[in-house]
């Protein structure tokens, strides 16, 4: 199925969880946040949250800067 | 009361509807602690000392260094080498003579920021660092104290805002739990000034705005700025039954 990541089509397999699309973009967990839909889903979420086809996920880093 | 000086200074505020005397008294006694004045906090105190926050605390244990200037304007060429929070405290007396400026030129540990904490309203995040903000973020949930974030590197800005008055707020900690310093700053990144300073002018905004009662749009909410398209995104932060900061309290309330 396909899930829009940052504005791009990635295909994964059907019921992954959000851990599972980290690891296929070959993305860091550590200092990530990651939204679906709009809704920001914590961290100890990503593991069972199972993304749903065409689910929006906006993937972004933690910024410290000031 | 108001004084006459004060009246013709404010004059704006009062002409506003919904802000008027009564919201321009709210400022009067409004109590804002503002850590890091850097390039948040730059546009953050003077936007605030200007509108009449009667008292305001500012903090910051860095020198003004050269880099700073390109986006820090608050400060001044000759200035370099004092302390950062000595200058920003002489600048917003002179803006604005009415209020009380106070400043606090160490690094605070938990125990001090906790007892800082005791004697404002909220607190506006301005700090360069992931565990400063950490730990302003324990403080403020330990301490029931408002904290607008704000964090700004390259062409990005985020903004947050957790009334941990409200125990169902979520918190930083909810959204980002990493301690370590792995997120990005200024130093590694680089960052354009009117990148920061938006967003450091939109904390001040949104500390208006609570200070005098008008609701906020960014309530456990995450906005991104994208300087480069002029967009921004929306996220909504629920609270996290299972964090490490404000995750237990749900609990123990019950």
């Amino acid at each position: 199925m396909k899930v829009n990541v940052n504005e791009k089509l990635v295909e994964i397999e059907e019921s992954s969880n959000i851990e599972q699309l980290l690891v296929l973009l070959e993305s860091p967990l550590k200092g990530s946040a990651i939204a679906v839909n709009q809704k920001i889903i914590s961290r100890s979420e990503w593991s069972r949250y199972q993304l749903q086809e065409n689910d929006q996920v906006s993937l972004f880093q933690a910024i410290a800067g000031g | 009361m108001l004084s006459d000086s004060e009246l013709l200074r404010y004059s704006r505020h009062l002409l506003l509807e919904d802000f008027g005397e009564l919201g321009q008294k709210d400022m009067k006694n409004g109590k804002v602690l503002i850590i890091g004045m850097g390039g948040l906090g730059s546009p953050a105190a003077l936007y605030l000392a200007a509108a009449g926050v009667g008292s305001i605390v500012i903090a910051d244990f860095d020198c003004l260094d050269l880099s700073n200037l390109q986006r820090q304007i608050a400060y001044k060429t000759g200035d370099i080498g004092a302390d950062k929070v000595a200058l920003m405290k002489q600048r917003l007396e002179q803006l604005n003579p009415e209020i009380r400026v106070r400043s606090i030129n160490y690094e605070m540990d938990k125990e001090q920021l906790l007892m800082e904490l005791m004697m404002t309203h909220l607190v506006l995040d301005c700090t360069d660092n992931m565990e400063s903000r950490q730990m302003i973020n324990e403080a403020c949930v330990q301490a029931k104290v408002p904290h607008i974030v704000g964090a700004a590197i390259r062409f990005e800005g985020q903004l947050m805002f957790f009334d941990h008055k409200d125990p169902e707020s979520a918190c930083y900690h909810c959204l980002f739990p990493d301690n370590e310093e792995q997120a990005l700053n200024c130093s590694n990144s680089g960052v354009l000034g009117p990148v920061v300073g938006t967003i450091g002018t939109l904390q001040a905004l949104e500390a208006i705005k609570h200070i005098t009662g008008f609701p906020s749009a960014v309530k456990n909410k995450l906005k991104l700025f994208d300087g480069k398209t002029l967009e921004w995104q929306t996220f909504a932060i629920e609270k996290d039954p299972q964090c490490s900061v404000c995750g237990n309290l749900v609990g123990t309330k019950q």
